[in-house]
């Protein structure tokens, strides 16, 4: 099970990256762009650009193994393994909470104190429509801030 | 590769297990290498040492095109002109971000670049996004 702060941190702002790897042991990389944890607590969503999803589609339609790392601008961070379950285009709810997603991340990065010349095109340039949904059971959860505890499992 | 955003590496075990890590610094050293920090003893390191291969993304600070540098690992170098300029820059940045005393440069991993794309499709150019209200 996702512990409470983790669950937290997914639903943001924070910033979300998915790694896959081919038969090769090849790794890719997508960010995301929101996520969302149902409420098994177990499974997630995470959403990508359309046009970054092809590679990372083939992976988890051929190995299954996803990681997806979730980090703040504090660097408190997190990472999650486990495996592919399914994805679908995104719709018109998926777009509603991805807009929430980018405004929140925009402000929370001008409160940690980026300049708004650095935050804004970089928080709103993640391109989110046309999107994929992706979901994935997740099975480890690890501690991944910098310091003495990171790489720790979680859950 | 100036550290002003920081970048992405995914990396895979032995056993196939991806693993996705932020990290502070991606250096270049020529047309061909990079030079990613290595400051903790942690999974990504592990990962390299059995399977060299990675990926990292990096954001360019200025245009906020983002671009994935496929990487083969070569070696690690614990001095030299490489590692005390990362080293420089690793402190500087700690000290921006909060972290001085827990960033620390163990290593300049040397990685040969194979490959350099541009994430087409990942990011909306400035001119597109709306200006504050």
């Amino acid at each position: 099970m996702i512990p409470d702060r983790v669950v937290e941190v997914l639903h943001g702002p924070s910033y979300i990256q998915l790694g896959s790897r081919d038969d090769a042991l090849r790794p890719a990389h997508t960010m995301a762009v929101g996520a969302l944890v149902h409420d098994d607590r177990r499974t997630v969503t995470v959403f990508v650009p359309a046009a970054r999803s092809e590679r990372v589609l083939r992976d988890l339609a051929g190995n299954g193994r996803v990681a997806v790392g979730v980090a703040l601008a504090s660097h408190e961070a997190y990472q999650l393994k486990g495996t592919y379950v399914s994805s679908r285009p995104t719709d018109d709810a998926d777009r509603v909470r991805q807009e929430a997603y980018r405004a929140a991340l925009l402000q929370s990065a001008l409160e940690a104190g980026y300049p708004d010349a650095l935050a804004r095109p970089f928080c709103l340039g993640f391109a989110y429509t046309p999107g994929v949904a992706i979901t994935f059971r997740a099975e480890e959860v690890f501690l991944q801030t910098p310091g003495p505890g990171a790489g720790s499992l979680l859950a | 590769m100036q550290g002003v955003i920081p970048s992405h590496v995914v990396t895979c075990s032995h056993d196939g297990t991806p693993n996705a890590s932020a990290i502070s610094q991606v250096y270049y050293v020529d047309p061909d290498h990079v030079a990613l920090s290595h400051q903790f003893f942690n999974k990504t390191k592990r990962n390299i040492e059995e399977n060299p291969r990675a990926v990292v993304w990096v954001v360019n600070p200025e245009t906020f095109e983002s671009w994935d540098l496929e990487l083969e690992f070569v070696r690690s170098e614990t001095s030299g002109s490489v590692f005390e300029v990362m080293e420089m820059q690793i402190e500087a940045i700690a000290s921006m971000v909060g972290m001085k005393g827990i960033f620390k440069l163990r290593a300049a991993d040397i990685f040969r670049v194979i490959s350099a794309a541009k994430a087409v499709g990942e990011r909306i150019p400035p001119a597109e996004i709306p200006a504050p209200r």
